[in-house]
């Protein structure tokens, strides 16, 4: 079978379902809200980074990147859908990579649009202190922001797979990214560098003092994103449907 | 033509075997029932031949081909495994549309089926809106969306109202005319034995008969023939004398045991003995599986897993 009718029956899934465009639209407006109200808070932190400051909805806001994942790829494992899907598609790898992509794409290109309106509002706010970021600091910033929360949203469809349910995976992943990922991500220094979400939010600052850069710390999300996937891969190819 | 070949097929889940060294072939051009409680291991052999549990050891494959292998396989083989598949916020329409893009099946056919299964009128509702039986005649629009040579469903008389059973006896019956494979898994007698012209019975994973359903039948039911006659001593006479028993009822009726309609009827006849009632007694389907399941001792000895 080819790719191309498999991808696009994927995308009719996402498409179809109320609460996958849902997610997507809580994602942009969680993030830009929250990024509105963070431009306010005129800070004199010596610490104040104006970029991540003018980011900082994606915080909150990647919850609904992570439930957009893990629901888009939960939604196979209610009722036997998963059985339907693969009598239509028996080339599990095949299906398992059009479902990736599917969600990888939107995600992405939410993740590009909120990042670029989160940080134009958040700037309104900022006043002086962002218009001393340079052009080039802000386009890294809103395309490594794009890429962090297609790889967060795909890091929880992975992880779903893997446990065969969205409830498993967002009672996993909301209190990691809202509780141990913020609590040792202050204390434990180098070691959260290298946590899935703490690596790939470094791209977002300005300065930051660390093992990993921008880039690297992407690279490292995307080993964790990777993973995940990888996992979710062999679940649906290895296991009874 | 494409017949359903299921080849020493066995599957464990831990230590229990589900499908025992299961060994049929499903044929074209007529509707096999595909008998056995409850966790006899219909449902599994189903999953089987569609290649979505790993047999432990045999092969199933439809038209000589391992499921996997069919390239847009909804056009061979279409299949209702369980009516809750489809997503309860999606349209009806909108299932059958994700279904038929990933097999490049228009969206023309998509109208079709749901007209077909009289769902045409909702097809733009949610499916959580729907009652059981209007998800099953969505489970079957999905399983008719290719077109396929080969239909198999599980259960499909589920929850459906007195019409959709009237319905689908008829949608099987015109599968089966049109060439197709159906099998059509029941734990049901009477309705089977509606639609049925083969049958398939598995017990406790294990094929217990393979046999046309008439045959079935007579050979596990002893053919009766019912008479009522105002010359009851005229008849017993002329039974006895050949070697016939016949036992009366209450209400004036005869009863011959092992005997044919035809034979016994001539037999009147030729004695000249006026006939009010003649009629076979048909043994049923319900009367010839209890017969087979109580000759299986090791079947009936121990509890069902549900």
């Amino acid at each position: 079978m080819a790719f191309a009718p498999v991808l696009h029956s994927e995308w009719l899934k996402i498409r179809t379902l109320r609460s996958l465009p849902g997610a997507l639209l809580a994602l942009f407006a969680v993030t830009t809200s929250f990024s509105a109200l963070a431009g306010t808070d005129g800070s004199s932190d010596p610490e104040f980074d104006p970029l991540f400051t003018a980011l900082s909805g994606v915080l909150p806001g990647q919850i609904a990147a992570i439930s957009f994942g893990a629901m888009a790829v939960s939604s196979e494992y209610h009722g036997g859908a998963l059985r339907q899907t693969l009598a239509a598609v028996p080339q599990r790898g095949r299906w398992f990579a059009a479902k990736v992509t599917a969600i990888a794409v939107p995600a992405l290109l939410v993740g590009l649009i909120t990042a670029v309106t989160a940080l134009v509002v958040a700037r309104a706010g900022l006043g002086s202190v962002a218009r001393e970021l340079t052009v080039a600091e802000q386009v890294h910033a809103v395309l490594g922001c794009g890429i962090y929360l297609m790889l967060i949203a795909l890091f929880a469809a992975g992880l779903t797979a893997l446990l065969r349910s969205g409830v498993a995976t967002l009672s996993l992943l909301i209190p990691f990214i809202l509780v141990v990922s913020f609590v040792i991500g202050d204390a434990a220094g180098t070691v959260a560098d290298f946590l899935p979400d703490k690596a790939g939010q470094i791209v977002m600052y300005q300065t930051y003092d660390g093992t990993l850069g921008p880039w690297s710390g992407l690279a490292v999300t995307a080993l964790w994103t990777a993973a995940a996937l990888l996992a979710g891969a062999w679940s649906v190819r290895r296991r009874d449907a | 033509m494409t017949s359903i070949d299921v080849q020493d097929l066995t599957k464990e889940y831990g230590a229990r075997r589900a499908v025992d060294q299961l060994t049929f072939r499903v044929e074209p051009g007529r509707v096999t029932g595909f008998l056995g409680p409850n966790g006899a291991g219909k449902s599994t052999t189903m999953r089987l031949v569609l290649g979505l549990d790993r047999p432990t050891s045999g092969t199933a494959a439809v038209g000589g081909r391992a499921y996997a292998t069919l390239h847009e396989p909804l056009r061979h083989v279409g299949a209702l495994l369980d009516a809750r598949a489809a997503h309860g916020s999606r349209t009806a329409r909108d299932h059958l549309c994700v279904l038929a893009a990933s097999n490049r099946i228009p969206n023309r056919r998509v109208d079709e089926v749901l007209e077909e299964t009289g769902l045409a009128s909702v097809a733009r509702r949610r499916v959580k809106t729907y009652s059981l039986g209007m998800r099953q005649r969505l489970g079957i629009a999905a399983a008719l969306l290719g077109d396929p040579e080969v239909v198999m469903l599980d259960e499909p008389s589920n929850g459906l109202d007195p019409e959709g059973i009237i319905w689908i006896r008829g949608l099987l019956r015109r599968l089966a005319g049109e060439g197709r494979t159906v099998l059509v898994s029941s734990h049901l007698m009477n309705e089977t034995a509606s639609f049925a012209d083969h049958l398939v019975v598995l017990g406790r994973g294990r094929l217990l008969a393979d046999t046309p359903m008439r045959e079935f039948i007579h050979a596990r039911v002893e053919p009766r023939v019912r008479i009522r006659t105002p010359d009851a001593t005229a008849l017993k006479t002329v039974l006895a004398r050949h070697g016939h028993d016949a036992v009366q009822h209450e209400d004036g009726h005869w009863t011959v045991h092992h005997a044919r309609v035809d034979d016994i009827g001539r037999l009147i006849s030729q004695a000249g003995i006026p006939v009010l009632e003649l009629a076979a007694e048909e043994g049923t389907l319900e009367q010839a599986y209890l017969d087979l399941t109580s000759t299986e001792a090791e079947f009936t000895a121990q509890p069902q897993e549900a």
